[in-house]
């Protein structure tokens, strides 16, 4: 259990470091998919001495809902795409103070 | 149940949008109308028998007469949206059944969201009313509109990632997903490690974000200034409530756990910081658009005050001061958009609108005058509430970091006039740069005439609303 832990730590700080340094939005998007899987192995590990198994469902709406975030995710960057020819939010900047 | 009118309604709107494919049409938007006009009348005569609170869904949503009125004035505000969107001159031709479609997918996101008392339904509903709400941002087809929805979702996305796992280990330190539960506050009780304060932060973080309070607002300026103005006008009120409603239960939960964590210090501090970044910031800036978005930061700084307290007077204070926003905030929004249509949109360009526009601009005075809180508006009145509800609760508690809020609040309400009267004062008291020839706006008139009638009204009358939440039962 502890080693599965461990490994979702790291996941998750992965996660959250190629989201924070990362400069195209596409590996951004890779980053918080990492971090919900993160997420995702700490609740199975949690539920596997709990007889309720709701850590199990909440990893299978998890897996759902990351589907439907990456589609939208993916058709936000095309259209940015179309409209900057780039995919890195820095060179995106047309609103500001 | 509102939500399974809401459900259907969605299903509905896909199937006739199949059959009007490329037709020049105002059915869709119709239909959303009664949608929602079906839910308010089901929530409002079901009122009575929500008096005891009713669980659904093996524990998964807990009823209640206080989600009921949540639920109201979410349904309200995004009728208000619709007839906007209807009136929206250069973009009601690319509001079509899709995103009608999504808007009733958002309302149904909070509706649940408001309810939920269990983390799996906490997290679907809230992506349900993010991932519809990334989309709605990017309606106005621009260059600007497709950075602000690009911008919306990647911290958003990001936001509720670090809540998910914050889930995740509270889920493994409880044992149990269902927040209000008994088994849940006493497995946090005897577990007094850093890593359920971690935990909980990072499950905050993620109804922050919604909220637009401070430490997680960066997002709202771009946004707001990208998206169409009924999408704007929505996005400040649908998911600010929704969020600020979970929160609140969530907060209840932690404060009950013996936890030896300050979560009122934690929650005075985010409040705080809300009120003085956005009234700062809302300072400088030409666009009003962009003022709005800061000023919306602001407003979920006080409705925050309601968290912080956590007694029933406060949550009261906190009702009020909610459906008093959501009027003023719609005058607003709805004037804003017919002054927009007459392509006015920086503050400088309002320049003599009071003689053009007199109507409008007396209009949107109401309504900006109701949010900085000064009488005769009801704006007033639930400032008033929400300040002698934390005086109360200081009085109680002798805790200084309540005092604190309260002087800030007051404070900031008089910095708050100086950027909310920008705009009346460059439209009565400055002289017109052109000639207008002003655009139709009648319909706008009215319909933000009504909502300023009630905030008056509500001034007047505070007792009116007021009377109807006594009955409401606050057990969280």
């Amino acid at each position: 259990m502890t080693h599965t832990l461990i490994l979702s730590a790291i996941l998750f700080a992965t996660g959250l470091v190629t989201v924070i340094i990362k400069r195209n939005a596409i590996m951004v998007l890779i980053g918080i998919e990492l971090m919900l899987n993160a997420a995702n192995l700490n609740l199975i590990v949690f539920s596997r001495n709990n007889p309720s198994l709701s850590g199990q469902f909440l990893a299978l709406f998890v897996i759902v809902v990351a589907v439907c975030e990456a589609a939208v995710g993916l058709a936000i960057v095309l259209r940015v795409y179309k409209y900057y020819q780039t995919s890195v939010p820095d060179q995106v900047h047309e609103l500001k103070d | 149940m509102p939500e399974l009118i809401l459900a259907c309604g969605i299903l509905l709107l896909v199937v006739v949008a199949l059959f009007l494919r490329g037709k020049k049409t105002n059915l869709h938007a119709l239909l959303t109308l009664a949608i929602l006009t079906a839910s308010i009348a089901y929530t409002f005569f079901s009122w009575a028998f929500y008096h005891t609170p009713v669980t659904l869904f093996g524990n998964m949503i807990h009823s209640d007469q206080f989600s009921c009125y949540f639920r109201i004035l979410v349904d309200v505000a995004t009728a208000l949206t619709v007839l906007m969107a209807m009136r929206n001159k250069s973009l009601s031709e690319k509001f079509n059944s899709e995103f009608y479609t999504f808007l009733l997918g958002a309302v149904l996101g909070s509706h649940l969201l408001m309810m939920s008392t269990n983390l799996v339904m906490v997290f679907i509903s809230l992506e349900l009313l993010s991932i519809s709400s990334y989309i709605l941002a990017g309606y106005s087809f621009t260059k600007k509109g497709a950075e602000g929805s690009l911008k919306y979702f990647l911290f958003g996305s990001a936001a509720s990632a670090i809540m998910l796992y914050g889930f995740s280990i509270l889920f493994g330190i409880t044992g149990t997903l269902e927040f209000t539960a008994g088994d849940f506050v006493n497995n946090l009780s005897a577990n007094q490690s850093a890593l359920v304060i971690v935990a909980a932060i990072m499950a905050f973080a993620g109804f922050l974000y919604k909220i637009a309070a401070a430490p997680m607002h960066i997002w709202a300026p771009d946004v707001y200034e990208g998206s169409p103005m009924p999408v704007i006008a929505f996005l400040s009120v649908v998911p600010k409530l929704a969020g600020i409603v979970v929160l609140a239960k969530m907060t209840t939960t932690f404060a009950t756990t013996t936890v030896s964590f300050d979560w009122q210090l934690v929650m005075a501090v985010i409040a705080m910081l809300s009120i003085g970044i956005g009234n700062l910031s809302a300072l400088w800036q030409n666009n009003a658009k962009r003022m709005m978005a800061y000023s919306s930061i602001a407003q979920s700084g006080f409705l925050l005050i309601g968290v912080v307290c956590l007694t029933s007077q406060s949550m009261q204070a906190f009702l009020f001061y909610s459906a008093l926003y959501l009027a003023a905030n719609y005058a607003v929004f709805i004037s804003l958009q017919a002054f927009e249509k007459n392509s006015i949109d920086s503050i400088a360009s309002f320049s003599g609108t009071g003689r053009s526009f007199l109507f409008l601009s007396v209009v949107l005075l109401g309504g900006l005058i109701s949010l900085t809180g000064i009488p005769p508006t009801g704006g007033f009145t639930s400032k008033l509430f929400m300040f002698a509800s934390l005086w109360a609760s200081y009085e109680q508690t002798g805790k200084t970091v309540l005092l604190w809020l309260l002087i800030f609040g007051l404070l900031n309400t008089v910095v708050s006039l100086f950027y909310y009267l920008k705009i009346p004062y460059y439209a009565f008291l400055k002289s017109p740069n052109a000639s207008l020839s002003p655009e139709n706006t009648r319909f706008e008139n009215f319909l933000a005439f009504i909502l300023v009638v009630g905030i008056l009204f509500l001034f007047i009358r505070p007792d009116f609303l007021m009377g109807w939440l006594n009955t409401i039962n606050f057990v969280l």
